[in-house]
């Protein structure tokens, strides 16, 4: 819900100009930025500001900690890769036609994982969810069509060296631009307030007639879709499929990472956090590859947020804009049927 | 219908009747079932046995989300509320679906209307202007309004609601109350569990009395607060002859009024009077409460509380539910600190220091709930108590010491404390406390969800400790058990202290009843708070008078 307390409109027109200098920056960037490293950088960025927007889209809004999202990661390139073998596709666009495919395996997974791992709450499914994934990457490893760990090559794409990294690119950005709204939807549905209302207490909106489990599941299964269709590009991108990447516990971790530094629970913060997150990552990897420099960098950033910023950067942005509104605006009369110590940070329904 | 826990009996055999159009009001001590009533019919617990009905039809088990679906919708004792959602997003939750899920899904939440009406309930209750703050900012009192409100927008028939006017200041408390007439007026059946028995009986027009899981009574207002069951399930002593007999053997004359309460300002320290309370030694207070006003968040729950803990004593604090007995041991014990005034230990001031540096000071708690940890032995559980002790032998003197007074830490030392029973856990409990050799000993409830043979067992066990020169102040729901134990007792309401004397004074104090029932006990319908003072016993201690004025 969008409704400033203050002077709404200035905001608003500054939010569109801000939110149109990006879609040209995001549209252009291949366009202007030629040096394949920095454009092979921002399809890995891409990709996982799908897998933590998505993510988000199940874990921001209801509080719950999926740490298995690699399954969706991995079954959609295995899906593509295996699709792409036994139907014959050839290797180009063709194999893009198939990501749809891989976000619907995907989902398909995501069900019964979904109907396992929602009977338990907290801690509970966070571990549920772990030991899941590792269920996958053991079979994964084992599994004859799978390829074992030799795992499985894509077909070659006709795609010239030059701008081999372009196709990628606008592929992955249509995917991000269909979850970003995806995301943005289900924050003003009526879905995602019922979501919200579990992430606060699911006890209490069960007993306002909230079906929690389906509701649940339904965003289990939502955010498993999109997080399929990026498997299904990053390791075609990759070129093969192994298990051990497709199934890699770090994947889980990175997109958790990234929401919180982002702020968890909004559409913007995990677009933030994991673009900043992925970015810086990938630029240190291929300037120090080899040294593990980076990941002390990664490290300290990673404190110097939680420390200073815990609840994200975006809603502390947005606490810090909204208390300047609040302040601006002149003491609301106190409440007269009630005189307790009412504390208030003017916060008007999150703006984000 | 019957609802069990681990083979004890939260309701057994419980019928209750509801009639449309009613404001029916569940009273009852503290376990005696009132919120598991509620749990078990809105479906977030299982019954045993039993069936429930519902405008004829059985919901006998039926999901949360079905039960509110059908037309009766709750409120939590603990205000609940969606803290990180705006006032209005908290009101759109339950909204009704319109159309198919997956219009649901697309669909942004709340339609014009919707919002519309949510915001005319919000009028309604009186936060209206709060709408679009963060839920979690809200006062208390306007959480209350604020989860009333939000179970309106589905326009259920039933309501039950859970402590609506706990912790919550008089004004609003009014409000509340004009509120729900309103809504029974306009067809809304009302469930109300309340301790406080002034709003009550103001509003309901039937009053079911639980206790022990079942209904004791059942009535207009009038006929409840005048039947002495009701009074005797309050205060507890029905089932405790035996104790009553030890008690009474042991010469201390119970039943035989003794001198007449003497007037017992909360800052005067009260006269100890005959018989084994001459073991009150030194005048100095060990424990002094001075002028504490404190709470949780919203409103205060202490109110210039002031009282004294006499060295060497057993002081005993009774009072209904809500009285802010367990915010008092709360914030002596340094968990809460007191907004306004202080608490000084053998003359130092305690309060803002930590608990650990309390307890450190030698004031020990046992607290209401169960609190070994019942994987680890009754050995390792009593040695836990001594962990802020460095020296390794001290620790060996002072567990032979505790295993001295209590032989069951020695012969079942190895077993694991979970698999005791309740009364023995209790005991281990105040063993554990003892290892700190402290000098007050705090006790919150330590009677509570024992069989009469335990209880008594533990309060012999109280009365030893004190012998051996332990100080104790004890919380007991059974006020007779509690105050005849005690060389001194306190009698809190509404988070005043109301009475003060003796423990046998107090006990046979006539207004002790209606102190927990609301109003004079037979008296006519009256506010009890405006009937009581001065009318009775002139030398009774109302605090609330000297400190209104």
């Amino acid at each position: 819900m969008k409704r400033a307390t203050g002077s709404g409109s200035g905001w608003r027109v500054l939010a569109a100009v801000a939110a149109l200098a990006v879609a040209l920056v995001f549209a252009g960037f291949p366009l202007l930025v030629t040096d394949s490293t920095a454009t092979s950088i921002a399809v890995f960025t891409l990709i996982f500001m799908v897998a933590t927007s998505a993510w988000n889209i199940f874990s921001g809004y209801s509080g719950y900690l999926a740490l298995g999202h690699a399954v969706f990661f991995g079954s959609g390139g295995y899906a593509v890769a295996l699709a792409a073998r036994d139907w014959h596709v050839s290797g180009g666009w063709e194999v893009f036609a198939l990501l749809p495919f891989a976000g619907i395996i995907a989902a398909a997974i995501a069900l019964p994982f979904g109907m396992i791992a929602l009977r338990t709450r907290r801690h509970t499914f966070v571990v549920v969810t772990i030991a899941i994934f590792f269920i996958f990457q053991l079979a994964a490893f084992n599994l004859a069509f799978t390829g074992g760990t030799s795992g499985i090559e894509f077909p070659i794409t006709p795609f010239s060296a030059a701008n081999y990294n372009q196709p990628f690119y606008y592929v992955a950005l249509f995917i991000l631009v269909m979850t970003v709204a995806l995301s943005w939807g289900v924050r003003r549905s009526r879905f995602g307030l019922q979501l919200l209302a579990i992430r606060d207490d699911e006890d209490r909106a069960r007993g306002l007639g909230v079906k929690t489990g389906r509701i649940k599941l339904a965003a289990f299964v939502l955010s498993a879709f999109p997080v399929g269709m990026v498997g299904g590009l990053y390791f075609y991108f990759l070129g093969q499929i192994f298990p051990q990447f497709a199934y890699d516990p770090l994947f889980d971790v990175s997109l958790a990472l990234m929401a919180f530094l982002g702020g968890i629970g909004t559409v913007v913060g995990p677009l933030l956090g994991s673009m900043v997150l992925e970015s810086l990552q990938q630029y240190f990897t291929q300037s120090f590859s080899g040294s593990g420099t980076y990941l002390i960098a990664y490290g300290i950033l990673f404190l110097v947020v939680i420390l200073l910023l815990p609840r994200g950067v975006v809603p502390t942005l947005a606490q810090l804009v909204a208390n300047r509104r609040a302040r601006a605006l002149t003491r609301r009369t106190e409440e007269v049927a009630d005189s307790g110590p009412a504390v208030r940070s003017g916060v008007a329904g999150a703006v984000h | 219908m019957s609802k069990a826990y681990g083979g004890v009996n939260a309701l057994s055999d419980c019928e209750v009747r509801v009639e449309e159009g009613a404001i029916h009001g569940l009273i009852g001590p503290n376990g005696s079932g009132k919120t598991t009533l509620f749990n078990v019919i809105t479906g977030y617990e299982r019954i045993t046995r039993g069936e429930i009905r519902f405008n004829g039809s059985e919901i006998t088990n039926a999901r949360p989300d079905r039960v509110f679906a059908l037309g009766i919708g709750r409120t939590f004792q603990l205000t609940r509320i969606f803290g990180r959602l705006s006032v209005l997003e908290n009101m759109l939750v339950a909204t009704p679906r319109r159309g198919g899920w997956l219009r649901g899904i697309v669909r942004i939440a709340g339609s014009a209307a919707e919002r519309r009406r949510a915001m005319q309930l919000l009028e309604f209750v009186g936060i209206a202007r709060l709408a679009h703050d963060r839920a979690e900012t809200l006062s208390y009192g306007q959480r209350k309004l604020l989860e009333l409100a939000s179970l309106l927008v589905a326009d259920p028939d039933v309501l039950l609601l859970d402590e609506p006017a706990g912790g919550v200041n008089p004004t609003l408390i009014n409000h509340l109350a004009e509120r729900i007439r309103d809504l029974n007026k306009s067809g809304k059946t009302f469930l109300v569990v309340e301790h406080n028995m002034e709003f009550v009986m103001g509003l309901c027009h039937r009053v079911t009395v639980l206790s022990q899981g079942r209904p004791l009574v059942s009535g207009t207002p009038q006929e409840v607060r005048s039947s002495p069951a009701v009074l005797q399930a309050y205060l507890g002593g029905l089932d405790d002859t035996a104790t009553e007999r030890q008690l009474t053997a042991r010469g201390d004359p119970v039943g035989e009024s003794s001198a007449p309460v003497r007037p017992a300002p909360p800052s005067a320290r009260p006269a100890p009077t005959h018989g084994r309370r001459e073991r009150v030694k030194g005048a100095q207070p060990l424990l002094e409460i001075d002028g504490v006003t404190t709470g949780y968040g919203g409103g205060d729950i202490l109110k210039r509380v002031s009282f004294e803990v006499p060295e060497g004593g057993i002081t005993c604090i009774v009072g209904p539910n809500g009285a802010g007995k367990s915010t008092l041991l709360a914030t002596i014990s340094g968990l809460l600190r007191p907004r306004v005034g202080e608490i000084r230990f053998r003359g130092r001031v305690i309060s803002g220091l930590t608990p650990r540096q309390i307890l450190k000071l030698g004031i020990a708690q046992v607290p209401q709930t169960h609190s070994l940890f019942p994987d680890m032995s009754v050995r390792e559980n009593v040695e836990m108590g001594a962990f802020t002790i460095a020296d390794s032998r001290r620790v060996r003197e002072r567990l032979a010491a505790v295993e001295e007074l209590y032989p069951l830490v020695r012969e079942r030392a190895q077993e694991k404390a979970g698999s005791l029973s309740g009364g023995q856990q209790r005991l281990v409990e105040f063993a554990r406390c003892l290892m700190l050799d402290p000098a007050l000993i705090v006790l919150d409830e330590p009677s509570m969800g024992l069989d009469p043979q335990m209880r008594q067992v533990v309060f012999e066990m109280i009365e030893t400790m004190n012998r051996q020169g332990k100080t104790i102040l004890l919380v007991e729901q059974n006020a007779r058990a509690g105050l005849r134990l005690s060389s001194h007792g306190i009698v809190l309401e509404n988070g005043r202290v109301r009475l003060s004397g003796s423990g046998t004074e107090v006990l046979q104090h006539p207004e002790i009843g209606a102190l927990y029932l609301g109003g004079a006990v037979a008296g006519e319908g009256g506010r009890g708070d405006e009937a009581t003072p001065g009318e009775g016993d002139a030398n009774l201690s109302h605090a609330t008078d000297a400190q209104r004025g």
